[in-house]
């Protein structure tokens, strides 16, 4: 082992310095690459996350071109895309029923089921919805905490900490909480309301406002994050930032409008990505909240009707394709993340 | 170059053959012990999902009973445990997929055997002999079999179709239980109750769908009686039927208590045991938390009648034990087997669980007072339909297009939809 250390110690210098600091690849062997002397560190870890992380997802897409279900084992020698024909069938009414318009959407019935199975807009839709809306208010909560965090005022760290503390509770604790805070009697929302005259309203089993209610409180939960992300973005803006729009005369809104928040894109992206992340788990609140993976036509989500097929139904190809269908929007969101970081140099 | 240049090769190799050390060993970590011998002296491994309350004191009842009888036979040290029952069948799953069952678990009977269908093998004659066949009742019977074979031997049953009262909030208004005779009677009842006191008349969780879901298929049996009941389940409802036993559940919905959707089971039936609700709905397993409680005694302080209208009706939930095929321990799992079919079993199980045995013939006298009555209740029926909402009447996949449209039902209660998807849940 004490050999092994001194050796890696010494490799930077095992070879004669050269006065322009390098030495003509072409008379490097390949076992002298760097890639390659480095592989012990970097090679194992890249084949098991390969197989583990990227083989699965491979594998998981094979499995949705399959007819598998029950048990037994799944037959690859047959592989089509009619998981897919079945999820997004009914193309017309199925893509207008996710703005409330168009007729009713009808199924299909697969070669693996004697039932009809039902298209997936209905849950894609209320995952694009919950993900833009919940993103959105979350990133804006977020920056306005910031800046008022940021303002200078007295007790911040108690404010930051108070902000940030929901995101430590797990999803299973919440739910369970805001399933109280819902409660019509004796929530808390409820008694708000009632203040200025409002209700007591049904609000878990409300189709009008489930989603939103869902959407609520994960914002409560995940706007501290946006916070922080945003918060130390503006410690990296330079105060002479600030100054120079103060003695040019702007007011407070107009400097911020104008000379902080587009310094703050980078921070806008990261944070986006992780928070529709979290819009795409939300399988765990639902789950906390109605009991169930079945939380009702109006919240259910892809998540929550994949774990249905998968698990309930046994419908292994179909949740595959559903998990596909989730991963490919994950994709959408992260891609464009990684490319604009790629083109600014960054990665 | 220095003279190292050997010394660098030879410790890559080192390098390298550690790093593969240390994979090797990580991987050989990965691989489990599968395997062994198909010895008949393996030990039963029983997997169920009572990890506590009554389920876990009933089990460690059953097995106790059984180690007295058969010293012999060894179980698994450890049954798994905390699993809720969903989970439950994920791990038997993953088992069979493996081709590694466990010798029995918990699951339902009835269809929900479907679900590992090829997995299960034929117990007629070892487990099921003349004994059992002839002291199981015809609905409990039907249940235990898979197409025609007896695979499953059903432990206990939990009835469906109670409604539970307390007896000062009906005195205060007015109420007699006994006189109701049908499921708008129990809304006439609901609006005495409500007019004539302050508590809610009809305790009910709208959280989860399972509380209404056995709601409507009582209110389905009492209306549609046992063979509309029969032909709902059999995919063939008629559609009329099911439509008017929601709107029963739509009207009883207005005696809800006001927050319904954000309490679960055990908030509502403690409205009842308080004195703040009236009725309740659920199966005999809510006579279970009032037996906990000193001052709520049956008779006096809490009432049961059958749901009116579904007399003459037990609406079965059961538990059982299934011999799967490829079994570990056959012999010994086939012994475990037979003395769950025995009455002694049945009674240590069910004295702690608070249901009835499934056999005629069991001496009740130890179960508590409530269990007596239901066990007449239970000899004495004409009919054993299989719960819809607990796996026995439908295979899971209907199971799932139920439950989706009773999830819907919760938001809208509109009984018109709900019925078209419920009888459109078999297509």
């Amino acid at each position: 082992m004490r050999t092994l250390i001194a050796t890696l110690r010494n490799r930077g210098s095992d070879s004669d310095a050269r006065t322009d600091g390098g030495e003509p690849a072409a008379t490097r062997s390949f076992f002298d690459r760097d890639s390659v002397r480095s592989a012990p560190f970097w090679l194992p870890p890249f084949l098991l996350v390969g197989l583990f992380v990227y083989g699965a997802v491979v594998w998981n897409f094979f499995l949705s071109l399959t007819d598998f279900s029950g048990i037994g084992e799944p037959d690859y020698s047959d592989l089509d895309v009619e998981n897919y024909v079945v999820a997004f069938a009914d193309p017309i009414d199925g893509f207008l029923s996710m703005f409330g318009l168009g007729g009713e959407v009808g199924g299909a019935t697969p070669a693996w089921s004697d039932l009809t199975v039902s298209p997936v807009w209905n849950s894609l839709g209320n995952t694009i919805a919950l993900m833009v809306g919940f993103s959105a208010v979350c990133l804006a909560l977020g920056l306005v905490l910031a800046i008022l965090v940021d303002r200078g005022i007295r007790f911040e760290n108690t404010f930051r900490t108070i902000y940030l503390l929901p995101m430590s509770l797990s999803f299973v604790v919440t739910a369970k909480f805001w399933l109280y805070m819902y409660n019509p009697n004796t929530g808390i929302i409820n008694i708000v309301l009632g203040v200025f005259g409002i209700g007591p309203v049904q609000i878990v089993q409300n189709p009008d406002l489930k989603l939103g209610a869902v959407a609520f409180a994960l914002i409560w939960q995940f706007s501290g994050y946006a916070m922080i992300v945003y918060l130390a973005a503006l410690r990296g803006i330079p105060s002479s930032h600030f100054e120079a729009a103060r003695v040019d005369g702007a007011s407070t809104i107009k400097m911020y409008w104008r000379v902080i928040i587009p310094q703050l894109r980078t921070a806008t992206v990261s944070a986006l990505v992780v928070i529709t992340v979290f819009a795409l788990k939300a399988f765990d609140f639902l789950f906390s909240m109605y009991g169930g993976y079945q939380p009702g036509p109006s919240a259910d989500i892809l998540a929550t009707r994949m774990v249905r097929e998968a698990y309930a139904n046994q419908n292994w190809a179909y949740g595959s394709t559903i998990a596909v269908i989730l991963f490919v929007m994950a994709l959408c969101i992260v891609a464009p993340y990684v490319y604009s970081q790629y083109q600014r140099g960054e990665l | 170059m220095s003279s190292d240049m050997n010394d660098d090769g030879l410790s890559r190799r080192t390098v390298l053959a550690s790093a593969a050390a240390a994979g090797a060993t990580g991987l050989a970590g990965c691989s489990s012990l599968t395997g062994g011998d198909d010895a008949p002296e393996n030990p039963i491994e029983l997997l169920h999902a009572w990890s506590d309350g009554d389920g876990n004191a009933a089990i460690g009842a059953l097995i106790e009973g059984f180690e007295e009888e058969h010293p012999d036979v060894e179980f698994a040290n450890e049954p798994v445990n905390g699993a809720a029952r969903g989970n439950l069948d994920q791990v038997i799953g993953n088992r069979l997929q493996a081709n590694d069952p466990p010798s029995t678990f918990q699951t339902w009977p009835g269809a929900t055997l479907e679900k590992f269908g090829e997995a299960y093998a034929d117990i007629e004659g070892d487990v099921w002999n003349d004994d059992l066949k002839e002291n199981y009742l015809p609905g409990p019977k039907e249940q235990a079999q898979l197409d025609g074979t007896f695979v499953t031997v059903p432990l206990n049953i939990h009835r469906i179709n109670n409604l539970f009262y307390n007896t000062a909030v009906l005195e205060e208004a007015g109420v007699d239980p006994e006189s109701l005779s049908s499921p708008a009677d129990v809304v006439d009842a609901c609006a005495a109750v409500d007019e004539n006191t302050d508590a809610v008349p009809f305790a009910q969780q709208t959280s989860g769908s399972w509380s209404t879901i056995q709601l409507w298929e009582t209110v389905l049996l009492a209306q549609a009686g046992p063979d509309g009941y029969e032909s709902f389940i059999e995919g063939e409802g008629d559609v009329d039927q099911v439509r008017s036993a929601l709107e029963n559940v739509v009207a009883l919905s207005e005696y809800y208590p006001s927050d319904a959707s954000s309490i679960g089971f055990t908030e509502a039936n403690t409205m009842v045991m308080e004195g703040d609700a009236a009725f309740i709905h659920q199966g005999d397993w809510a006579a279970g938390a009032y037996s906990g409680s000193d001052d709520f005694n049956y008779g006096e302080d809490w009432g049961q009648v059958t749901y009116p209208g579904s007399e003459g009706s037990y609406l079965l939930n059961m538990d059982s034990f299934p011999y799967f095929d490829n079994n570990p321990s056959p012999e010994a799992t086939k012994t475990f087997l037979s003395y769950c079919g025995t009455t002694d079993a049945q009674v240590r199980f069910n004295r702690e669980k608070g249901s009835i045995p499934p056999r005629k013939d069991a001496d009740v006298s130890e179960l508590n007072t409530f269990q007596q009555d239901q066990y007449d209740d239970f000899t004495s029926a004409d009919s054993q339909p299989p719960s819809i909402q607990h796996g026995l009447a439908v295979s899971t996949q209907i199971k799932t297009n139920i439950t989706d449209a009773f999830s819907g039902f919760l938001e809208e209660y509109d009984a018109d939809a709900t019925a078209e998807a419920l009888v459109g849940a078999f297509e």
